[in-house]
């Protein structure tokens, strides 16, 4: 990882995500102090004063302020701010006189991070491989069409005619899964596949991505990504003609 | 022109018209960015959260009523008193009439301003004090947050020593007063538009946003 920070290409990845009501709520915060005990890090830190909603925005006015001059030991203080002591659940949003939204962002923060390569290194590796693959486990089609193929035989020996229909056109439900349901507990397919059997079910799971139902790409604020996983999802549902996207628990 | 009727009319002038178009090129640049950056308004936009959510807010129906009572019935008594004293005020409205404008309306008795006015300046000290006092605002704080509490007080705190002649045992104050009242006035007009206290039109562009967002949801507003 290299320690030069290229301010231009941060004010450019902040300018495309800054919109009308970012400036406002930058602008007017009063400072009022009403959104502190809103905040669960902040109650559970002893009432930490580092904790408030409205002082973990101050890396974004920092950042504005310097023009995206700050350097890679910032950024690791930002991400340990975004990552570690906020989890955008938008609490401190209804508490706020204004409803500045601070988990927006916290969030485009959070996109900033990744876009100068810092995250979890658990979810970069999911990102890359929704990218990849169009699941989080990097499952390949063949390895998952193997696997509800696998299922599907045994649970036959248990549920005598049981089927796992793939690619059903015009099934009433598409099901879709964790992708670590098909890498890791297959059983879990299995049971559902045994609840749509005995319920008499309509019911498919498709071949291609969408398969997975997982966004992991969210928590990183990757939107394109977000955008893509969704997206997939929703193109297999038409294009079986299915009634409803069941997902899975 | 000597300072005081360059004061008393062409900075007077001039503060009121920052404070007016300042205030409106705020409200059309959000407008008309939010249309390009923030389209989720307009995609979803509804006049029923908008305006339950402005006016649950302008009036003590929200949950931060329940939740910081004291903090908040001071914000609301405090705001009410910075509204009502400047517009109502008697000695004000007999400007009005006098002016090229000749505007008039029924001025609130004298007593009742003097007690707004007192309220207000006391729930500053205590915003001021509770700056300073608490580590958890302290930290928010910035230089503005302190200046702009003094810039808002400032006009209130003025005003009473003008029409009670509070210091005029010193000369020089007895003497300017009015000027130092009209001065600090005219700082606040024109700050308004630049600073956080533009919140006064904001509030309802922020407050109808956040309305928009969440009434669809179905969360609290």
């Amino acid at each position: 990882m290299n320690d030069k920070v290229n301010p231009k290409e941060i004010m450019d990845f902040l300018k495309s995500k800054m919109g009308a009501r970012f400036k406002m709520w930058l602008k007017i915060c009063a400072h009022c102090g009403l959104c502190s005990d809103s905040c669960h890090y902040y109650l559970a830190n002893d009432k930490d004063p580092e904790m408030i909603p409205a002082r973990k925005v101050r890396h974004l006015q920092e950042i504005l302020k310097k023009k995206g001059k700050v350097d890679r030991d910032f950024l690791e203080k930002v991400y340990q701010t975004v990552y570690h002591e906020c989890n955008m659940c938008r609490r401190c949003t209804l508490y706020c006189p204004f409803g500045i939204d601070i988990a927006l962002m916290i969030g485009t923060l959070r996109s900033l991070l990744l876009s100068q390569g810092i995250a979890p290194e658990g979810l970069m590796a999911a990102i890359e491989s929704y990218k990849e693959f169009g699941n989080q486990m990097s499952v390949t089609k063949e390895d998952w069409v193997d696997t509800v193929e696998w299922c599907e035989e045994e649970m036959a020996e248990e549920l005598l005619g049981l089927k796992i229909p793939i690619d059903k056109k015009g099934a009433r439900i598409m099901y879709t899964v964790n992708a670590r349901e098909a890498k890791f507990y297959p059983q879990d397919i299995m049971e559902v596949a045994k609840i749509f059997h005995v319920a008499g079910e309509d019911w498919t799971l498709p071949s291609e991505d969408g398969w997975d139902d997982t966004n992991l790409a969210m928590f990183a604020t990757d939107t394109k990504t977000a955008k893509q996983i969704v997206e997939n999802t929703f193109r297999r549902a038409e294009e079986l003609g299915v009634q409803q996207v069941a997902v899975t628990e | 022109m000597d300072f005081y009727s360059f004061v008393e009319g062409p900075l007077l002038w001039i503060a009121l018209l920052t404070f007016f178009f300042g205030t409106l090129l705020r409200v059309v640049l959000f407008l008309v960015v939010s249309r390009q950056t923030d389209k989720i308004i307009y995609e979803h936009f509804s006049w029923r959260y908008a305006l339950t959510t402005i006016g649950r807010w302008l009036l003590p129906l929200n949950k931060d009523v329940a939740k910081n009572p004291v903090f908040t019935v001071l914000a609301y008594i405090f705001h009410i008193c910075l509204i009502v004293v400047p517009i109502w005020y008697s000695s004000h409205i007999t400007l009005w009439e006098e002016s090229r404008l000749e505007w008039s309306w029924t001025p609130m008795p004298d007593r009742l301003a003097d007690w707004m006015t007192l309220i207000l300046l006391a729930i500053a000290i205590f915003l001021l004090l509770r700056r300073i006092v608490s580590a958890d605002i302290r930290l928010l704080s910035t230089f503005s947050d302190y200046f702009l509490l003094i810039v808002t007080a400032l006009p209130f705190l003025t005003g009473y020593f003008l029409t009670h002649g509070t210091l005029d045992h010193i000369g020089f104050l007895a003497d300017n007063m009015i000027l130092i009242h009209m001065l600090a006035g005219e700082l606040m007009l024109i700050l308004i538009p630049f600073t956080k206290l533009s919140h006064f039109v904001l509030f309802f562009f922020s407050r109808a946003s956040a309305g928009i967002e969440f009434g669809r949801r179905g969360y609290s507003m």
